[in-house]
């Protein structure tokens, strides 16, 4: 690599430069559009029987046009609209009669700075993004004066420090802006909208006095508190601009402290995909956390605001133990158990004399161990529930650790097999000349050296029968005797689904199985390779 | 060689004697007797009469859900194994490329395969629910959202969230197996390529997508075998209904034999199944092959 010249150098930073005061140029802007719209209604006549058109409904509309001009004087310009609603309906005695409703309705839109300028707490949040914004800038800047044709290794100490910092603080306002739609949301929610009937406290009567003059100018009066109530609210595409608008903001101030603009974006773009990527697998883990550890009552809740249960609710826990999941989880264990060690002790002799020994019929039998993948279990539930009730083993856990061993034996030899050909056979060959039987060579010299392999094989399969459910619906009828997976299901009942009991329970089973994947990950994505590409 | 001499001529075959029993017995008589049922009689009770036939095969076909069925089984095949192939072939190369925290990312994006699907129906189950779900939460928290939304407003909708739901956990396996693919390609061959003065479509089309073939292969086969058979998601969210209307042929399968107690055609829809699968699946490895081959 040869060194950039310092004009090439220079070149990059004035770009990088020029992205940071473009994106400070549209956060401003963005600043001044509407960020959330508002709408309430201040003023509602129905009239009944009345028709478009006729003489009760132009004294009507009068009455609100009058009654809107009076609002109007209030309030900027364009806000104030008469909306009305015709519902006609034929009655019983086969008339036509109509009703309309006038609604006196007061839509504004509210840009970021009539947030910061109202005093609300959400207000606060954009007000520190700006400051963070301003700061940043102002310590770019201030670092700035004789830098721009070196390069980020070159700078003094302080000087470096002060691009940093301020990269920290588009970070900050990065995050202070994307809090704060939340906050608005739990603010008017959470804290005025469902407090508004409780007994005032000064907190929020300062809430009230500050939101009656953001929203309504003022002019709430004694009906402030039922106004405030109605008041429905939407964000705009503008407010979340800010957010790439920040982001680019970001990128060019790390630019500034690194090598290209277009790196540092592409960059920022991955870390952002793998973000947005990560949020998204997580999202109905996060959700199964939340709901098992929350009230019945909260669960159901329309409104629920709260990222997390306003109340966690650890007894949950016993309470589904009550309910037998202990015995499920215990039915799990015996039955993944089982069927692990089955599909071992048949697996690895099989692996064993496909990788060590010559015979005809090797090729056949691989390829059958690989057909008898395509038949899951499921297509053949009524073969296997008549077999099973043939050989008296119908909702019997025996019964399911048979099934699940056998339709695990492919991927168990598959993966044994991958292992077993990885290891040189010369130390068995020794060990045989030394007088050791095929099988003490097996036990004491494979094994030991094949341990990674056969608890990834071994953990694999535990993985698989833990998680099986269809077949055990199937076969098991007795409650006590279900796996974790069918017995979660008693919590959802055709009228009713106890979700709280539902998630507890699905945490319980889930929990010991990531964390046995976890363990075996790295030497799973080897064992699938060598086994499956190598054939 | 990797041979060890055996002494005794039959010895191979006694050590996989215990495989072969257990397989034939749990995998090769159940489909012997899934055969033998489809071509007879069967009563409600269970009980196996004479020889009938074609009639089964008849009955199943003559039902007026069969034809929805097939097309939502069609749906459903295509519909997941191709987006998430997609989705985790473009995850994979993300995840694939340097970056901080990509260890940690990658046992994020991984470790849902082995989570059971019944629990991960459930949970998507209750996001999506229209009155109370935690979707609506969010996008009304966010303020994205004016009213909540009902996704679940049609059974079209409901399947497509199925479909959905399919991808999501689809997605994890295929990231796993393309990524085993990626990480096993030497960096020369895209040093070489640089060198040639290759693009990034160059390098994918001509480096990247040869060498990970095989891989792709293996997820793409697998993948048809278990969407095909996945029953809990189907099952979980809408059960089928209205009408059979997002069946899936597993899930009526089910349906026929252990609630209509109809054990005659449910049978015989498992042989037409047992068959397609492996017809599709044998055709895909055997297209793929030669491929490779050449």
């Amino acid at each position: 690599m040869k060194a950039p010249t310092a004009d090439k150098i220079r070149r990059r930073n004035v770009r990088a430069l020029c992205l940071c005061l473009a994106a400070l140029a549209a956060l401003l802007a963005l600043f001044t559009l509407p960020a959330y719209t508002f709408e309430t209604a201040l003023f509602t006549k129905k009239s009944g029987n009345t028709f478009v058109g006729d003489e009760r409904y132009v004294q009507a509309r009068a009455e609100v046009d009058e009654k809107a001009a009076a609002y109007a004087a209030h309030q900027p310009a364009n806000t104030v609209a008469v909306a009305e609603e015709v519902t006609t309906r034929v009655n019983s005695k086969g008339e036509t009669t109509s009703m309309v409703a006038f609604r006196v309705v007061l839509r504004q839109s509210k840009t970021a700075w009539d947030f910061i300028a109202s005093g609300l707490s959400s207000g606060g949040l954009l007000l520190a993004a700006l400051l963070c914004t301003a700061s940043a800038m102002g310590l770019l800047f201030a670092g700035l004066p004789g830098t721009l044709s070196k390069t980020p290794l070159r700078l003094s100490r302080p000087r470096y420090l002060l691009r940093q910092a301020s990269c920290v603080l588009a970070l900050a306002a990065l995050v202070c802006v994307g809090v704060f739609p939340l906050a608005t949301t739990q603010m008017l929610e959470r804290d005025l909208i469902a407090r508004l009937g409780n007994p005032a406290t000064p907190a929020l009567e300062q809430l009230i006095g500050r939101a009656e003059a953001f929203l309504l100018g003022g002019m709430g009066g004694d009906q402030a508190s039922e106004l405030l109530a109605g008041v429905t609210y939407h964000s705009t595409v503008w407010l979340w601009l800010n957010l790439p608008a920040l982001l680019l903001m970001l990128c060019g101030m790390i630019a500034l402290g690194r090598e290209s603009v277009t790196r540092t974006l592409s960059r920022g773009l991955l870390y952002l995909f793998v973000i947005l990527l990560c949020v998204i697998i997580l999202y109905p883990y996060y959700v199964m956390l939340i709901t098992g550890f929350r009230s019945n009552a909260e669960t159901t809740d329309m409104y629920f605001t709260n990222i997390f249960p306003t109340r966690w609710v650890w007894t949950n826990v016993p309470d589904i133990i009550h309910r037998g999941v202990v015995r499920f989880l215990g039915n799990s264990l015996l039955l993944s158990g089982g069927a692990t060690l089955i599909a071992l002790c048949c697996g690895i002799p099989a692996a064993y004399a496909m990788s060590r020994m010559r015979f005809r019929g090797k090729k056949t039998f691989l390829g059958f161990v690989i057909m008898s993948q395509m038949f899951a279990p499921i297509v053949l539930l009524v073969g296997i529930s008549q077999l099973m009730n043939f050989l008296g083993l119908n909702d019997s856990i025996l019964g399911l650790m048979l099934i699940n061993a056998a339709f695990n034996q492919a991927f168990a030899i598959w993966l044994l097999r991958g292992t077993f050909v990885s290891i040189s056979p010369e130390m068995e060959q020794a060990a045989s000349i030394d007088g050791c039987s095929t099988v003490g060579a097996l036990w004491r010299v494979l094994l030991p050296m094949a341990a990674p392999g056969i608890v990834t094989t071994l953990i694999f399969v535990f993985i698989n029968s833990w998680n099986e459910y269809t077949i055990s619906t199937v076969l098991i009828s007795t409650p006590f005797k279900k796996p974790i997976t069918v017995g979660i299901t008693q919590f959802s009942s055709f009228n009713m689904i106890e979700w709280q009991y539902l998630f507890a329970s699905a945490l319980l089973a889930t929990i010991p199985v990531v964390i046995l994947f976890m363990f075996i990950e790295k030497q799973l994505v080897s064992g699938l390779t060598s086994g499956g590409v190598k054939g | 060689m990797n041979t060890i001499s055996v002494r005794r001529k039959w010895e191979p075959y006694l050590w996989l004697l215990p495989s072969v029993l257990l397989m034939t017995v749990f995998v090769i008589f159940p489909i012997l007797i899934v055969f033998k049922l489809s071509f007879s009689e069967i009563s409600k009770a269970g009980v196996v009469g004479r020889f009938i036939g074609l009639e089964n095969f008849r009955a199943a076909i003559a039902d007026r859900a069969f034809a929805g069925v097939m097309l939502n089984t069609l749906y459903w095949v295509v519909s997941v194994v191709g987006i998430s192939t997609l989705i985790g072939f473009i995850v994979a190369m993300t995840l694939n490329t340097r970056f901080r925290g990509r260890k940690i990312a990658r046992s994020i994006v991984i470790f849902p395969w082995a989570t059971s699907l019944v629990i991960q129906a459930s949970i998507w189950n209750y996001i999506i629910n229209f009155e109370y779900g935690n979707l609506n939460n969010v996008l009304l928290n966010l303020g994205f959202l004016k009213d909540a939304i009902n996704w679940r407003a049609s059974y079209q909708i409901e399947f497509i969230w199925e479909c959905g739901v399919g991808i999501f956990v689809t997605v994890p396996f295929v990231t796993f197996c393309v990524l085993a693919g990626l990480q096993s390609i030497d960096d020369a061959y895209y040093e070489a390529a640089t060198v040639d003065g290759a693009g990034f479509w160059k390098k994918l089309t001509l480096v990247t997508l040869p060498l990970v073939r095989p891989s792709l292969t293996v997820s793409t086969v697998l993948n048809i075998i278990y969407v095909f058979n996945s029953f809990p998601i189907i099952y979980t969210i809408t059960k089928g209904a209205p009408a059979n209307r997002t069946d899936t042929m597993v899930t009526y399968l089910y349906m026929l034999a252990f609630y209509d107690q109809r054990k005659g055609p449910a049978t015989a829809l498992s042989v037409i199944g047992f068959v397609l699968l492996c017809v599709v699946a044998g055709l895909y490895m055997m297209i793929s092959m030669r491929k490779d081959e050449i």
